[in-house]
């Protein structure tokens, strides 16, 4: 009988540390849905709406960016860095956040100001490898907020727009994952080099971060 | 010979098991392999330069920097060392670092050469030994200072604050032509000003007959005696690594320029390969970094103006030396204090912003490379040494003084342990007289060396003065590794240069 209650009370809190986590609103190309519901929760704990600049971690879609350099990573820091979600993820199932009993749930279903308090403890700890997972975390989420061209627009911080020249390299190296002679180029299309001409501040930002159109 | 009549593969264009037999087979595309290779070519030697990384074009640059790094960076630009935690980026791609570095020149100072002389049994490494390099290199490449309207106002704020305080600065000599001040020099010069390799001397190597292999990872040096015979490894795909083919270069010499880091790897891999002296991997040094961030009243619009555009040298005989500093915004907010509503206050200032580092010279902070089972990659022991830890402080300290002196409201130390904003020079005082320890420090370190090094006594270093092994009749190493100290400046130009000798060395024995 003992035994039976043991497992459910085990099973449950399995249920309440591993599952029910929401179903990504676009499909992943690496992370499970507990590592996006992190990372998306730690980026809304970081930036929050309003404030010095508008945007807000989720509506930058850090999850989503983290998502693809995850994938874009080679196996070894994939494997890194789900081990630093996984830790932030579950530390405050053993060690609960400031609050009371209710801080002892995963880091994705702890309230904002929880959120907020559990990673000022990982910022200032006195602990260095605590102060590295944290900044190590808030890199990559800082990589994904800065990665949001609104953002960027609105720091006046988005690349410009640049006539990029053709030199005699573009003649032989193809794009990357493609057959040499896949390169269409010809000595007719080289360019006068670089100009040496500054940028102007206010000139035309670079492809995909310009102002889209209303 | 293929289309375009040069003999460039890339890694689409494998379609079986490749076999080379040339005179010289050069590993690594950087700044020295890049150059010897061309200096080969030029002397009518068969050159092989073999690559891991695939080129790279404009339309495959990424201004994002987080993805920029995954692509160009080995490990994805998470290399870090162990002991003393610091990140270290390596490129792979052809034009190995020069792609993605800020292309800052400086010459070896002659008091560094001369204590490497005199320390390292080196007779002929002296500044006037060295000078013809330099001025090869510098004139093929058009090295040159900074122009002043491509500065920025985050460069001429360094200016303006150390000549206010008496220091000596300079704009920083480049290896680029037609500067625009876009300050992407760590994704990749969209403009195409940056003279790297990979559009200078792989070109030239290529015209001169070289066949050069992208996506080629060498995996072993082929002995028999005291002579190498070539090299062998498998093609690997670009980002993911997966091996396809196999490849084998026969050659009459071989040049490892890997890097400070894959070179010693390669050795060990191949045998505890010239490795005699027991140095092979050991005495690794870093120049580390520390930077600082000062916010000032007016917009400084940091994002334009070349990335790294002026520089002071009045330290490096206290240690340090100091420079400007931009990369892309998510690199250097990764450096701000706080979270919430207070890093967004942080992040709306960065326009008034501007971010300058320094890099200590920190002899006395010694590591090692070793191979890391199963994997190419090292794992890179390291510890700033205690002693060492006063001379970043003191840079940090210094370069409080100097945003104070140009006009800066706060400086953001980013020092563990001491107050996150100093409003006064007063207040940051304490940067030296607090206790600073190795982890209280934010620190880069991306100039690595000394793990083959050169000595003239061959029971104590890797390679002789001309890069050959001392192990070897004809296998040569031609980057920094080969530096027996750190340099104290920007390593770029040395490694060029020492390289250049090394390829006259070479093509004179052979």
């Amino acid at each position: 009988m003992w035994i039976w209650i043991v497992a459910a009370l085990v099973g449950y809190a399995l249920v309440r540390v591993f599952a029910g986590y929401p179903a990504a609103a676009q499909p992943a190309q690496a992370l499970r849905r507990r590592e996006l519901a992190l990372v998306a929760a730690v980026s809304d704990a970081l930036f929050p709406p309003g404030g010095a600049v508008p945007e807000s971690g989720r509506e930058a879609d850090v999850a989503g960016y983290v998502d693809r350099l995850v994938a874009a990573s080679q196996p070894r820091q994939r494997v890194l860095m789900r081990a630093l979600f996984f830790l932030f993820e579950h530390a405050t199932v053993i060690f609960p956040a400031p609050g009371g009993p209710g801080g002892l749930r995963r880091f994705s279903s702890l309230d904002t100001e929880q959120r907020e308090a559990v990673l000022e403890r990982w910022r200032t700890s006195r602990l260095f490898p605590r102060r590295l997972a944290f900044t190590s975390l808030r890199a990559l989420c800082t990589l994904g907020y800065f990665a949001s061209p609104s953002v960027l627009r609105t720091l006046r911080l988005a690349p410009f727009a640049i006539d990029t020249p053709v030199c005699e390299a573009d003649l032989w190296y193809p794009p990357i994952g493609a057959s040499r002679a896949s390169v269409r180029r010809s000595r007719a299309d080289l360019t006068p080099p670089a100009s040496g001409v500054p940028l102007a501040l206010d000139a035309p930002l670079a492809p995909g971060y310009a102002e889209p159109r209303r | 010979m293929s289309a375009n009549g040069v003999d460039l593969r890339v890694f689409a264009d494998y379609d079986r098991d490749v076999t080379e037999s040339v005179d010289v087979a050069v590993v690594g595309s950087g700044p020295g392999g890049a150059v010897v290779a061309k200096e080969l070519c030029d002397a009518g030697l068969r050159v092989a330069l073999i690559e891991e990384g695939p080129p790279f074009t404009p339309a495959e640059y990424r201004v994002d920097g987080g993805i920029s790094m995954a692509r160009t960076m080995r490990e994805g630009g998470l290399r870090a060392t162990v002991g003393t935690v610091m990140p270290t980026m390596q490129a792979i791609c052809l034009g190995g670092g020069s792609l993605v570095n800020s292309a800052i020149c400086n010459r070896a100072p002659d008091f560094v050469l001369e204590n490497w002389s005199e320390r390292f049994a080196l007779k002929h490494t002296r500044a006037e030994d060295l000078a013809p390099h330099y001025d090869a290199v510098g004139s093929y490449l058009g090295i040159c200072e900074t122009p002043e309207n491509v500065l920025g106002r985050r460069n001429l704020l360094f200016r303006d604050g150390c000549r206010a305080l008496g220091i000596e600065s300079e704009p920083i000599s480049r290896n680029v032509r037609g500067c625009r001040g876009s300050g992407e020099c760590f994704t990749g010069c969209r403009s195409r000003a940056k003279q790297s390799m990979d559009i200078t001397y792989v070109p030239d190597a290529l015209r001169g007959g070289a066949t050069v292999l992208t996506s080629a990872r060498v995996e072993v040096v082929r002995t028999s005696g005291r002579r190498a015979t070539g090299v062998a490894g498998h093609i690997v795909a670009p980002f993911s690594g997966k091996p396809s083919h196999r490849f084998r270069v026969d050659a009459r010499a071989v040049v490892l320029a890997a890097g400070c880091m894959a070179t010693p790897v390669l050795l060990a891999r191949s045998g505890d390969l010239a490795n005699r002296s027991g140095q092979v991997g050991r005495n690794l040094q870093f120049h580390p970094g520390v930077a600082a961030m000062g916010i000032f009243e007016e917009r400084v619009d940091p994002q334009f103006g070349a990335t790294q555009g002026y520089q002071s040298k009045h330290f490096l005989r206290d240690g340090f030396k100091l420079e400007t500093l931009w990369a892309p915004p998510a690199v250097l907010a990764v450096r701000m204090p706080g979270s919430g509503h207070a890093l967004k206050q942080r992040l709306a200032e960065v326009p008034f912003a501007a971010i300058w580092d320094a890099i200590g010279s920190c002899n006395r902070s010694v590591g090692r490379v070793v191979v890391r089972r199963g994997s190419l990659d090292p794992r890179l022991e390291w510890r700033l040494h205690p002693e060492d830890t006063p001379i970043l402080a003191h840079a940090l300290f210094t370069l409080a003084e100097i945003y104070f002196a140009a006009g800066a409201k706060t400086v953001l130390p980013g020092v563990h342990g001491i107050p996150e904003e100093l409003h006064s020079l007063d207040e940051a005082r304490i940067l030296k007289t607090h206790p600073i320890r190795p982890g209280d420090l934010v620190l880069g370190g991306n100039h690595a060396f000394c793990t083959t090094r050169m000595h003239g006594d061959p029971a104590q270093g890797v390679v002789d003065e001309l890069g050959r092994c001392h192990d070897f009749d004809n296998l040569y190493i031609a980057d920094s590794g080969v530096f027996p100290q750190c340099p104290s400046v920007n390593p770029m130009w040395t490694v060029m240069a020492l390289a250049r000798r090394t390829a006259q060395a070479l093509a004179s024995a052979h």
